[in-house]
């Protein structure tokens, strides 16, 4: 049971690192959200979590690259906080990423679902 | 908030924030001190939030949501580092730009804007008294002299005569421009 923990953690470090630029684009897609609001809806989901010192990085990176605009914003008697929300080429990224997306996890789900030996027909 | 209070938490907090900015120096000022600022707003919302929910603040474990500041640091200058291909035959100077000071880069600043703009200004001088600015070559040519003087050198010849203008104005802004890049790679642009 121990291993079976370990795999399935040690797979979900791949599968984060290869899906952390859409998991925050989409998290962001019609939101403004400041880090600690985004990490703790990451937080909701058991694959998403990930710590503050992976998201603030990814967050500075994914504005360099133009893809989320951050906006430092005071609201009421809070203290200021840098919201960040996605520009166009975010937006334009993030409906290409996630169309691929789902193409993998459709090409993944054909794959569990005909296991061998009968070969695998491509109009099924 | 009361829990700040405690010294002993307000310390962890500002040291390891002090020691963030250490090594984010490579980092423009103004960009290390947006990174500071935005985990210390962190810090303070998560406190807060411990504390409306009712929950034990444990500092440390707050911290320890970053990581060590020298690997959290690394990520925010990696691009600096890896990211941004120097321009072509200033591949050496990647390796350089690593270990260089401040006080390297202001000296390349000063040496190397300097001698442009003195090029450029050598070639105004020219053109307003061509009889007194020169390159004047002496001791059958093993000494050069480049200067501007009251009264021409009768001993030496005046090499360039008003071709000086065009060679000054063109090296020294050929200078400018090196400068600038090499700067550009020491700041990693």
């Amino acid at each position: 049971m121990a291993n079976e923990k370990d795999l399935e953690s040690k797979w979900d470090v791949q599968l984060r690192k290869g899906t952390l630029d859409l998991v925050v684009l989409a998290a962001l897609n019609g939101r403004t959200l400041y880090g600690l609001e985004l990490l703790q809806l990451l937080h909701k989901f058991e694959t998403t979590r990930i710590t503050e010192g992976t998201l603030y990085p990814l967050l500075d990176r994914l504005k360099r690259d133009g893809l989320v605009t951050a906006q430092w914003r005071q609201e009421g008697e809070t203290r200021p906080r840098k919201y960040y929300a996605l520009t166009e080429l975010g937006s334009n990224k993030l409906s290409a990423v996630s169309r691929r997306w789902q193409q993998a996890v459709s090409d993944i789900n054909h794959l569990l679902a005909h296991p061998g030996p009968a070969p695998l027909n491509d109009e099924e | 908030m009361s829990r700040l209070s405690d010294s002993q938490e307000r310390e962890k907090i500002h040291s390891y924030l002090k020691t963030l900015g250490k090594y984010l120096s490579r980092l423009e000022v103004y960009e290390s001190e947006e990174v500071l600022r935005e985990i210390e707003s962190h810090i303070f919302d998560a406190i807060d939030l411990k504390e409306v929910k009712g929950e034990p603040v444990d500092i440390d474990s707050i911290l320890s949501g970053f990581g060590p500041p020298r690997q959290l640091a690394e990520q925010y200058v990696s691009h600096i580092l890896h990211g941004t291909p120097p321009p072509p035959g200033f591949s050496a100077l990647e390796v350089v730009k690593r270990g260089a000071s401040k006080g390297l880069y202001w000296a390349t600043a000063g040496f190397g804007y300097g001698v442009g703009a003195a090029l450029i200004l050598l070639a105004f001088a020219k053109l307003l008294a061509p009889q007194h600015v020169g390159v004047w070559s002496s001791a059958n040519g093993n000494s050069i002299v480049i200067a501007i003087v009251n009264n021409p050198l009768q001993q030496g010849e005046d090499v360039l005569g008003m071709w000086l203008v065009p060679v000054a104005v063109i090296a020294g802004f050929l200078i400018l421009r090196l400068t600038y890049s090499i700067l550009r790679v020491f700041r990693g642009a």
